[in-house]
């Protein structure tokens, strides 16, 4: 009896953990959601340059002794110039109807950032300053990491956000025209360019805002985060339907918790192989995602 | 020598990679699920030869037949989806079949020494050839006959009826619905037929490399597997071969005396060449011009 007890409160300390880290797959998922509904293209370079961000922020952090809220402010801005780069060098310039080839363009940029970001730490993990690491909530038998709830809110903050600039302003607004119909966008005078370039930059920011967080929760930024975030992110994007953001968080939620459920019951070399399991039960039963509509297939 | 019968093989293996998501990518469906199927192909034929004595070219063929049958296996599921949301299906495949390999444990004792893969310790001990007296020339040309074959396999069925089927169906697939293709049947066959050529590639990889890990079949892999058509272009079987070349033996192998600097370069070279010929190095406008070369410039009707 007592087994089942303990079993049962692990399981659910296992999914609260699991949910607040599973709020930086969400900005992650957001951002792919984001650029791929601006633009029906995939960044295949967006985990990167947000890691790369979290980069520049520690930057800071280690050559001037930032603050760290100016750390993550940091992060926030190289990860926005990273994103506009990345548009005008893998798809500014990209004839529209060739996705193949700005897919393969960001995939080269992913590997050059990757690189850049190899070349400068040689390669070695770096320690990321959290915040709140040292608070701890009790509440009954659970307890609840005050870096991870901090992680949390800023992600839920980020998120009010960016619905804020999406449904409250001219920019979101434009935003959204484009990715609805992009040719009626651009006869009402929107320059698509502009706007695509602006949606790379808010993505971006997000980007910052998510690669500061993996690294304040997990403590460290290593080159070897880049290809499972970008894996985990483009989950979430697909779990949650293509060009959903409310889909995306949810997902983001939901891959965060169980990943960790699968981490406590099957250990650590087995936990991803059930999270692809579970996107492929997804393609199956529900291949448009948790919220998309059937029309928006693709 | 042997250095430039090394760069030989890995360019045959990898042509071969390439061909495999070359012959989806004619019905318009980008598959990072190569590698997945080339795993196979290198585990189940690695086993059949070091722990069952088969002979390599039965072992190569049961590693492509199987490499083709989960091709087929996750085609159905996967093609349901297109286009981007198959890139992360197959990614998530790629990366399952890894981890599956990483957990598997099977070991066998023969004549007197345990062979077999042994989880994280990957798969070591892959001596058909050394076994049998083959050395490093009799293993090229054993490869590119492999690579020839499949490269005029590939280049019969661009001519064929079934590779107008697939190209109309990656023009575009409703107007190909509409004219009586079953979209369903060409998207799952030319996967079979891709994955049947990764398992073969997957075979001739273990038996060379002599060892493999989960880690040897990465996203990574997948990805060049992928940048090899679309580096080359889609236009024929050519542009995944110049593609190959271009990246293993000239950006890989060629620029080695940059060092570090070389993996900075890499990526920014694939993004040129994209922003420069978004269709292929070898698109059609390159094929003209190589036409013409070797005409000796008589022949004046290129548009």
């Amino acid at each position: 009896m007592d087994d089942i007890v303990f079993y049962t409160v692990e399981i659910i300390q296992s999914i609260i953990d699991g949910v607040l880290f599973g709020s930086t797959y969400a900005l992650i998922g957001i951002g792919f959601t984001l650029i791929f509904g601006a633009m029906h293209k995939l960044n295949m370079t967006y985990a990167a340059a947000s890691l790369a961000g979290a980069y520049i922020g520690l930057a800071f952090f280690t050559l001037f002794d930032a603050p760290v809220m100016l750390v993550f402010l940091a992060a926030i801005v190289g990860s926005a110039g990273i994103g506009l780069i990345v548009y005008y060098i893998c798809f500014r310039y990209i004839p529209v109807e060739d996705h193949l080839a700005a897919l393969m363009a960001s995939v080269g940029a992913l590997f050059f950032i990757d690189e850049i970001v190899i070349h400068a730490t040689n390669a070695s993990p770096l320690t990321f300053p959290a915040l709140f690491d040292d608070v701890m909530f009790e509440l009954g038998p659970f307890g609840i990491r005050g870096d991870l709830l901090f992680v949390f809110a800023v992600s839920l903050i980020s998120m009010a956000a960016l619905w804020y600039v999406l449904y409250r302003t001219r920019l979101g607004l434009a935003t959204r025209a484009v990715s609805q119909q992009g040719i009626a966008a651009q006869l009402c005078g929107i320059d698509i360019h502009r706007t695509n370039g602006t949606t790379f930059v808010v993505a971006g920011m997000l980007g910052g805002v998510a690669g500061s967080m993996i690294g304040a929760s997990v403590g460290i930024l290593s080159p070897l985060l880049t290809l499972p975030i970008t894996i985990k992110g483009l989950i979430v994007t697909v779990i949650g339907g293509l060009g959903s953001i409310p889909g995306a968080i949810v997902a983001g939620f939901l891959v965060g918790a169980l990943e960790n459920v699968f981490l406590f019951v099957r250990g650590v070399n087995e936990r991803d192989m059930y999270i692809m399991l579970l996107l492929f039960v997804f393609l199956v039963f529900r291949p448009h995602g948790i919220f998309s509509r059937r029309a928006e297939r693709d | 020598m042997e250095y430039y019968l090394g760069i030989a093989q890995t360019i045959g293996i990898h042509a071969l990679l390439g061909w495999s998501a070359y012959v989806l990518l004619l019905t318009g469906q980008l598959s990072l699920a190569q590698v997945g199927f080339f795993a196979i192909g290198a585990y189940v034929s690695a086993i059949l030869t070091t722990m069952f004595g088969f002979h390599i070219v039965p072992a190569l063929m049961v590693g492509a037949l199987l490499g083709g049958f989960f091709a087929m296996l996750v085609g159905f599921p996967a093609l349901r989806v297109k286009g981007l949301m198959l890139v992360v299906a197959t990614i998530a495949f790629t990366q399952f079949v890894s981890l599956f390999f990483f957990n598997v444990h099977w070991r066998r004792e023969v004549d007197g020494v345990m062979a077999g893969p042994d989880s994280t310790q990957g798969f070591r001990e892959i001596r058909f050839y050394a076994a049998n007296g083959w050395d490093t020339l009799d293993v090229t040309l054993f490869i590119w006959l492999f690579v020839l074959l499949v490269m005029v396999g590939l280049w019969w069925l661009d001519r064929s009826r079934a590779g107008a089927v697939l190209r109309a169906v990656g023009a575009d697939d409703l107007a190909a619905q509409s004219s009586g293709i079953n979209l369903t049947v060409a998207k799952v066959t030319a996967m079979t037929a891709g994955g049947v050529i990764a398992g073969l590639a997957g075979g001739l990889y273990a038996h060379s490399a002599t060892y493999v890990d989960h880690l040897t079949f990465s996203v990574l892999l997948a990805t060049f597997a992928i940048a090899y058509p679309i580096i080359g272009g889609i236009h024929n079987v050519l542009g995944t071969l110049a593609a190959t070349i271009f990246i293993q033996g000239i950006l890989i192998e060629g620029l080695r005396f940059l060092g570090d600097w070389r993996n900075i370069l890499f990526g920014l070279l694939i993004i040129l060449v994209m922003n420069l010929k978004p269709n292929g190095i070898m698109d059609a406008r390159t094929m003209r011009a190589i036409k013409r070369i070797f005409a000796g410039g008589k022949t004046a009707d290129s548009k």
